[in-house]
């Protein structure tokens, strides 16, 4: 089993030698392989048959059939690699995901041949592919999934591509490496204890006293800010969008920290902090996050959150 | 490759496989015992049905039904290993399989087992038309094959076709090479018992009346192709076997022993002829007389000057051979041979007997007697006819002094009894006479109808002379209206029947034509591809001055052959994508230029976005780049082909633009 896995990687060392990593591949004859698959070899056993059967009987249309089949397992090697020639591939930036869910990694082919290309697969190994049809002179946007197992930044080794069309006896393929990673974010788990008040609630308490429907003050716009909340007479004055910011909202700004969770095991705390974040971005409070060697200042919306999770994400 | 996303629940790929079966095992539902055929048509109907109502059938069912046909074959053949046997078996559970097809692997598995079950039909049938069904079948193989890999199914039939079709047609000149080149053998690998029990023509025996001979009127028994010199049809008396014994109603082969073919003098060949002869189940090799050297490997020459192949033939038999007179003016007749040639029952026929030597004692002499019962039988009231009256009992005294009625076996039987009463050898040859000349493809055939028996005397100094004493009957006396009407060809032409007699006539010539040129065809097909072997494939070797080694240069042909259409194919790919990509290329090169100019295209931006692009940001750009991006789109947006011309003006334009 050793010998094969180092065999294994010497191959694809070369592999990865002969496709530099590129953000865009042109399939061609120097990263095109082709084999015959098992129904070729399957194909091969019957046409001996036929040969054995066509010598002892002295039959020469046994001679004909088995040369006809002869000549088509020969050609499919062409008719299978013409299939895949000429493919220029491109892999695009992928969505982050979260652990445990389907991360999309979309990948763009580009025929710009007049021929129709059937039946292409394209996944992450060739007995993981996704089969789709590729017109004359267009492109065609194909998402490759793949579970996100593990928190941190997700970088499949390789794809391949690859098409057994029209007779299944060859396959061709072709290995390429993407170029982005997709950033998987921890999974979400609750935490049994309720993480977001208890460090700053005693100090933020006399802020408080305002009541909550009072008007604080105003900043500026942030992507993700209730649309309740922005000033539009202010807007129409064409001062810019601002947002009001009230006194209760201020009192139930989170700062969450690795201490409150440090008791867990280290996933499990990420993933308690990572239910937290969400929690408190669907919430609409303001949150921040401290992290033994990261610390990210209160917000809100998208962004913010993506930096959050994020950093819980590429958490050592 | 991942074949569940595969699977055989794609749009008509049930139907495409239940097609395909059908398509390869129609040729074999001719040839299978019946139940077997009418089972795998029950079996492909009710797979059909499963379909249409998407019902389910459990797999123990499945599971129980082949056991039973597995369990009927070996009643019904009393093995599961033999030819026939094994046919039907493997027909049979070739249509199991597609009724417990579920997933990608059974629809490839049942797809390419088809081409197995292709060939199993071919070795009941050779024909010209059976090498037409072999390419249709190829192409249905095909067309479920290239279905199956395709993730909509059967998205056309005609999207199928074209694709196969194509495959097709470069795979043949590819196959025609292969076909010419693969070192033949001169025999089989290992003997197989013959099941074939089909076959007719002459049989090892003769009795006259029995009507043996007269099924498979027109049949072809052989066809014959002369080099150079033809003998008039008269003359061509194709010998088969020689009837030395008589036991008082069958004529029978006597004792026979093979014989060295330069046992007689002999001077140059009369004719030299080509052969087909058609498989007849049995190991006479006809030929024109007289038969000297055999004419192929395992067949020898007999003391009565005929040919015996060590098999029987079962396959379609072609070979050269050569017709010698011989010269017997030196030799005797040995005492063995005499006494063979002159045996008679010690009862039976005795008026013919009587007859005979009293008729003889007025004669004297050999030759003359001969003259003397010949012309006996023309002015005497003797009748040719297919239909005589049956006799029991002393056949030849009920023939020759009663009805006087009957067909050559009835005359070559009497005729030689009455020789050797008189005391002359004399033996009975069966064989064929004459034959039908094809103008289309200037040779002849040989129908069954046209067997016929002769006889052969001997008369001292001069040795065996041949004597056909049904020639010897008036003209006026023979009703061949018999051999006329039975044509087994005219059962697919019956309407004709009906027809009015000079339609019926015109009908008739045309078919004959028609006919005629159908086995002129068949004859070529026979005799060149299917009739291909190692003495063709040497011969054509020698004529290139390959005279040894053979093997070797058909290896070498072979591989060089390989490897020049794998490299001529692969440039022509090549080339075909290079001259597709003009256009691209010359639109990258105007995206280069652009990209100087400042506007880089961004990936994923198409040609009118791009255009629209260059409107708003660098319109002074705009005007000279309008030609060039205009002429790309028609070109590559458009749903008819760009003409050449369109693509010539395109490229000149992002040529030109700087």
């Amino acid at each position: 089993m050793k010998l094969v896995s180092a065999v294994r990687q010497k191959f694809f060392f070369w592999v990865d030698k002969r496709s530099p990593q590129q953000q865009e591949v042109t399939l061609r004859q120097r990263n095109i392989y082709i084999l015959p698959t098992r129904y070729g070899w399957l194909m091969l056993m019957i046409l001996i048959l036929i040969l054995v059967a066509s010598i002892n009987y002295q039959n020469n249309m046994g001679f004909m059939a088995g040369f006809v089949l002869l000549a088509i397992g020969m050609l499919s090697v062409f008719y299978t690699y013409r299939n895949i020639r000429g493919l220029r591939i491109r892999a695009l930036k992928p969505q982050s995901a979260y652990v445990g869910q389907k991360c999309a990694f979309p990948v763009v082919f580009f025929n710009s041949s007049s021929s129709y290309r059937s039946s292409i697969g394209i996944g992450v190994s060739k007995k993981k592919v996704h089969y789709f049809d590729v017109e004359p002179q267009s492109n065609t946007l194909f998402h490759v999934n793949i579970k996100a197992g593990r928190r941190g930044l997700l970088k499949p080794e390789r794809f391949v591509c690859t098409s057994i069309f029209p007779f299944g006896i060859f396959q061709a393929w072709s290995w390429f490496k993407p170029t982005h990673a997709a950033l998987i974010y921890p999974k979400p788990i609750e935490c049994p204890q309720v993480l977001a008040p208890q460090s700053q609630g005693q100090e933020q308490g006399a802020f408080a006293q305002k009541g909550s429907e009072d008007f604080y003050s105003l900043r500026d716009y942030q992507s993700g800010d209730p649309i309740k909340q922005v000033m539009w007479k202010a807007f129409a004055r064409e001062r810019g969008l601002l947002t009001k910011e009230f006194e209760e909202q201020v009192g139930e700004q989170h700062l969450l920290t690795w201490e409150s969770v440090s008791q867990y095991d280290k996933e499990l705390a990420i993933s308690y902090l990572t239910d937290a974040v969400i929690k408190a971005e669907q919430a609409g409070t303001l949150y921040g996050l401290e992290l033994p060697h990261t610390l990210i200042g209160k917000g809100q919306g998208a962004e913010h959150l993506h930096q959050c999770l994020s950093a819980l994400a590429l958490m050592e | 490759m991942n074949t569940q996303l595969l699977p055989l629940t794609r749009q008509g790929i049930i139907p495409l496989l239940i097609m395909v079966q059908a398509i390869v095992l129609l040729p074999l539902w001719f040839h299978l015992p019946f139940w077997i055929s009418a089972s795998t048509i029950t079996l492909l109907l009710i797979r059909f049905v499963i379909y249409k109502k998407e019902l389910k059938l459990p797999s123990w069912l499945i599971l129980l039904l082949a056991l039973c046909a597995l369990g009927g074959v070996f009643i019904y053949f009393r093995t599961i290993s033999g030819r026939e046997a094994g046919v039907g078996l493997i027909s049979l559970m070739y249509t199991f399989k597609l009724l417990e097809a579920k997933n990608y692997r059974d629809g490839a598995l049942i797809l390419f087992i088809s081409f197995f079950i292709l060939v199993t039909a071919f070795l009941y049938d050779e024909s010209i038309l059976m090498g037409v069904y072999l390419l249709i079948s190829i192409m249905a193989i095909l067309m479920g094959l290239i279905a199956l890999n395709s993730i909509n199914g059967v998205a056309g039939i005609r999207h199928l076709g074209k694709i196969s079709g194509v495959a097709l047609l470069q795979a043949l000149p590819i196959m025609l090479i292969l076909f010419f080149l693969f070192p033949r053998l001169s025999g089989p690998l290992w003997a197989m018992p013959s099941q074939r029990e089909k076959g007719m023509g002459i049989d090892n025996e003769m009795i006259p009346g029995s009507m043996a001979g007269l099924y498979g009127f027109d049949e072809i028994a052989f066809r014959v192709d002369f080099d150079g010199n033809t003998p008039p049809a008269s003359q061509m008396y194709w010998r088969g076997v020689v009837l030395s014994e008589f036991n008082g109603i069958a004529w029978l082969i006597g004792a026979e022993s093979p014989i060295r073919s330069d046992a007689y003098p002999v001077g140059e060949p009369a004719y030299s002829y080509r052969v087909q002869l058609e498989p007849h189940n049995r190991r006479w090799v006809f030929g024109l007389e007289d038969l000297i050297e055999p004419p192929k490997e395992q067949v020898y020459l007999f003391n009565n000057y005929t040919w015996r192949r060590a098999q029987r033939v079962t396959q379609r038999l072609l070979y050269q051979a050569q017709s010698y007179q011989l010269d017997y003016s030196s030799t005797e007749l040995s005492q063995w041979q005499r006494q063979l040639n002159t045996q008679l029952p010690d009862s039976g026929n005795d008026q013919t007997k009587d007859w005979a030597i009293s008729e003889y004692e007025k004669v004297g002499d050999s030759e003359e007697f001969v003259s003397f019962v010949l012309s006996y039988i023309r002015q005497q009231n003797f009748h040719y006819t297919l239909l005589p009256e049956l006799l029991e009992q002393n056949v030849i005294d009920g023939f020759w002094l009663g009805s006087r009625e009957g067909y050559c076996e009835h005359y070559a039987s009497a005729f030689v009894f009455i020789m050797r009463a008189a005391g002359i050898p004399a033996r009975v040859v069966t064989g064929y006479q004459g034959g039908e000349y094809n103008p289309y493809g200037d040779y002849y055939i040989i129908r069954q109808k046209d067997a016929h028996a002769w006889t052969e005397v001997w008369l001292e100094g001069e040795g065996w002379r041949r004597v056909d004493p049904t020639a010897a009957i008036h003209p006026s006396r023979v009703d061949d209206s018999l051999l006329n009407q039975t044509s087994s060809r005219d059962d697919w032409f019956a309407d004709f029947d009906s027809l009015t007699t000079t339609d019926s006539e015109v009908a008739r010539n045309v078919w004959q034509q028609i006919s005629l040129r159908w086995d002129a065809l068949q004859s070529f097909w026979n005799e060149s591809l299917m009739g291909y072997d190692q003495d063709m494939q040497f011969s054509w070797l020698s004529d290139l001055g390959v005279k040894k080694n053979q093997w070797r240069y058909l290896g070498y042909a072979l591989l060089a052959t390989i490897m020049l259409a794998g490299a001529g194919f692969g440039l022509w790919i090549l080339s075909q994508a290079k001259s597709r990509d003009k256009v691209e290329r010359a639109y990258r090169r105007f995206q280069q230029v652009l990209a100087k100019q400042g506007v880089e295209v961004k990936l994923n931006e198409g040609p009118k976005d791009l255009l629209t692009r260059i409107r708003k940001e660098h319109p002074e750009q705009y005007a000279k780049a309008v030609p060039v991006i205009k002429r790309y789109i028609s070109i590559r947006y458009q749903k008819e082909k760009s003409s050449a011309a369109s693509q010539q003006s395109f490229i000149k334009a992002a040529k030109a633009y700087h």
